[in-house]
């Protein structure tokens, strides 16, 4: 009878889940996902969400003022990353669903996936709609035409259409470095900057040319990164043109400057001849670039939590006498104090803009290296320290002795330190010089070939009101400087294994003579 | 057929270096560091050489293949081969070792160093084995206050702490890849599950300089949170962390 019953209701089920099934099939735009609800959508928000984005979902969290990018106000119901037409403002599902899922990169928005059934984000994404009362779906869908595939003859039409009349170059500059050429913001007032498009790791919905491709056609709403395709538009692109110009943008990605996880190292390499002084100098060229993550100064008073650069790169050569370090990063903004422009781009108050190289005072015995933040009073750092200059001064090449961010001395002199840097279409490039040994071993790190030195950066960003303990730095890392080729190893390798070779043999007449006087 | 004991003595050694290999670097999935490995192998070879001459018959019977290898005129063949090797071998090994090397120096630390029986905290001596979260009583005896003071530890760690622990405490904050080491998991059970509230308050108010010296080289870039937040907070956030993540903190005491 139990079994009977069982059979007939399992039966019954199958039945009613295929015509469910069959009639859901039939209707346009419907998933087999249940209804979301939007209490589960409200317990999961005040959990996961509430603490950025505020309980009224304004995104006035506590620490926004701390984000940078800020966390979306909900109740505008504007999303920045959506693939409906640029002339509907609704955002679809879908956009909600993969921003949730899979994060956003370069923000402090995660992906949710690993925590997060794909109902429970359906459930969150039916209750933060309540904040801004949208109900409808998007009805106007962005049309993707017949995908263009990369090529040399699609980018080369993507690159001209790029700074055809400053279309993307009035704002994304002439590399695409995103440099600040005029000041923009949102919506809301808050400041907003071009993406650095050298730096695809940094776009927050992927590099993928159809997802650049429906970047320049719907814009980024409640920026002032316009729509292509909008007919209206005096810079508009067709669909083709859209894809030649998604292709370029990919193509913009920095394959020499891109942070290797594993990479530790900065290797310095021997130069014969003169070491380069500049920039410029192409011998640069013959050394390996090491590209670090920089992060802001959140360690010791007084923190600064939105710093505007994230990565430097180093190369470094040397000589007898000499190790030059090279330093580029990209900086949005050229901080002259004094100068109108710059400062009409600046946040606030402008400082210059600067760059340290941190080393150990003395060579560390074993692995103990001194406090990440500039020393403590056991083990002192030296901090090599290059700043921009202003309308009226000079850059400038200091030593500074630092037993702490707040212990921090700049010496009288230059310890035979010397640098100098110039600024291009979004990039700082540094050089900074000194002698290898100097007339105060006490008070210097004093180089020597093949050892492991640690090293460490920070930068400041005058336009970004970075000065004093406010800037973004790295962790410890290591400077080597390569050692020449010598045949030391290899005469002695085939000494030992000659060695041991006349032992073996030794060993072996021996035995068989012993063998032939027993025998 | 009884196995040969120079094969035997080779065999145990084979073993117990593969055994640590497969251990550590594949079950455990932290790799062995290789001058760990060369250091064990040396007093395991050690052992294993007492133990297989611990009389003069087996000394004998270890080395009577290697003997015979070498007088023996019919293994002559074998005697050449083995006789060309070895002196290669111990070439190419010098080489290696006196090759200049390119990678970084390999840093070694511990995780999880055992605490000071008391620490200097907010100005005094702090006995740390008998220290308890003042608002854990709350969990039983009031569950709506509980809730406030977990929401409050919330606010305190999206302010400060995430940055480099993470949205989801999963140690991916949007800085966490700047940094080495990289910031803890406290979703994972191996790290705030397996510690006691006096712990992580230790850890937090004193951060990567308060370490102790066995835990050289001091490299971490844990704040000092006590030059930042109250001595509240940084419980209410230690509320949050066990809250969220649903895992319970350790104690002296039997459930």
């Amino acid at each position: 009878m139990g079994a009977r019953m069982m059979g007939v209701l399992s039966i019954r089920n199958v039945l009613r889940g295929v015509l469910t099934a069959g009639i859901l099939a039939l209707l346009p735009n419907v998933t087999l996902a249940q209804a979301s609800d939007e209490e589960n959508g409200e317990v999961i928000y005040a959990k996961r969400c509430l603490q950025c984005h505020g309980e009224d979902g304004d995104g006035l969290g506590p620490a926004a003022e701390r984000l940078n990018p800020p966390p979306r106000d909900f109740t505008l119901g504007m999303f920045k990353f959506k693939t409906s037409a640029f002339d509907d403002d609704i955002a679809n599902d879908a956009d909600l669903i993969r921003m949730i899922r899979d994060g956003m990169p370069g923000t402090a928005m995660p992906g949710w996936s690993d925590m997060l059934s794909e109902q429970d984000i359906l459930d969150v994404i039916a209750y933060i709609k309540i904040f801004a009362d949208l109900g409808e779906e998007a009805e106007l869908q962005l049309d993707y035409g017949t995908q263009v595939t990369s090529s040399p003859e699609s980018i080369a039409a993507g690159k001209l259409l790029f700074e055809d009349g400053e279309r993307c170059t009035e704002c994304h500059g002439l590399e695409g470095k995103g440099n600040a050429l005029k000041k923009l913001k949102d919506d809301n007032g808050d400041r907003t900057w071009p993406r650095n498009l050298t730096k695809p790791w940094t776009f927050r919905a992927s590099n993928d040319p159809k997802d650049i491709f429906t970047r320049i056609s719907v814009g980024i709403p409640t920026t002032q990164m316009p729509s292509f395709a909008d007919p209206k538009s005096k810079k508009k692109l067709t669909i083709e043109e859209r894809w030649n110009v998604a292709n370029y943008v990919a193509s913009l990605a920095k394959t020499e400057q891109v942070v290797h996880p594993d990479n530790f190292v900065v290797q310095a390499s021997r130069v014969e001849g003169t070491l380069p002084v500049t920039p410029e100098d192409e011998l640069w060229g013959t050394a390996p670039s090491s590209t670090f993550i920089m992060v802001p100064q959140i360690v010791g008073q007084d923190r600064f939590f939105t710093t505007a650069n994230d990565t430097i790169s180093a190369r470094a050569l040397y000589d007898d006498d000499k190790i030059a370090i090279l330093l580029e990063w990209d900086d949005r903004t050229q901080s002259i104090p004094g100068d109108p422009k710059a400062i009409s781009i600046a946040d606030e108050e402008i400082f210059q803009d600067a760059v340290a190289v941190q080393f150990p005072q003395s060579m560390p015995k074993g692995m103990e290296k001194p406090y990440f933040l500039m020393g403590d009073a056991a083990k002192p750092v030296n901090l090599w320290r290059w700043s921009s200059g202003t309308t009226e001064d000079p850059e400038t090449a200091t030593i500074i002795d630092a037993i702490g961010i707040n212990n921090q001395v700049t010496r009288e002199g230059h310890a035979g330190l010397s640098a100098s840097g110039s600024y291009k279409n979004g990039t700082w490039r540094v050089v900074m010089t000194r002698t290898l040994k100097t007339g105060s071993p006490e008070n210097d790190l004093q180089f020597e070939e093949g050892r492991f030195v640690p090293i460490s950066f920070f930068a400041w960003d005058g336009s970004n009101s970075e000065v004093g303990t406010a800037h973004a730095m790295t962790t410890w890392y290591w400077l080597q400087m390569t050692p020449r080729a010598s045949s030391k190893p290899m005469v002695y390798a085939i000494g030992s294994g000659l060695l041991i070779f006349v032992i073996l043999l030794w060993w072996g007449r021996g035995a068989s003579s012993r063998r032939q006087k027993s025998a | 057929m009884r196995i040969p004991r120079l094969l035997q003595a080779i065999l145990v050694l084979a073993g117990v270096y593969f055994g640590f290999i497969v251990v550590f670097d594949y079950i455990l999935e932290a790799v062995i560091p290789r001058s760990l490995l060369t250091m064990y192998m040396f007093f395991v070879t050690a052992g294993v050489f007492m133990v297989f001459t611990y009389d003069e018959d087996q000394t004998r019977e270890l080395v009577a293949p290697i003997k015979a290898m070498v007088e023996n005129p019919q293994y002559r063949m074998i005697r050449n081969v083995v006789f060309t090797i070895i002196p290669l071998l111990v070439g190419f090994g010098v080489y290696t070792k006196m090759r200049p090397s390119f990678d970084a120096p390999i840093e070694l630390r511990t995780i999880h160093p055992a605490p000071p029986s008391t620490a200097q905290i907010f100005g005094r001596r702090v006995n740390l084995l008998e220290l308890q979260n003042p608002f854990r009583k709350f969990e039983k005896e009031d569950p709506e206050q509980f809730a406030e003071l977990v929401a409050e530890g919330a606010t305190v760690y999206i302010e400060n702490c995430q940055y480099c622990h993470g949205d989801k405490l999963d140690g991916k904050g949007p800085y966490a890849e700047g940094l080495n080491p990289t910031p803890l998991n406290f979703q994972d059970i191996g790290t705030i599950a397996q510690l006691q509230e006096s712990y992580l308050f230790w850890r937090i108010t004193t951060g990567g300089p308060g370490l102790p010296s066995e835990a050289a080289p001091w490299i971490s870039s844990m704040p000092v949170w006590q030059n930042f937040l109250e001595e509240d907070e940084i419980w209410k956030v230690i509320l949050f962390l066990y809250d969220y993540t649903g895992h319970e903190p350790r104690s002296w005491g039997h459930e």
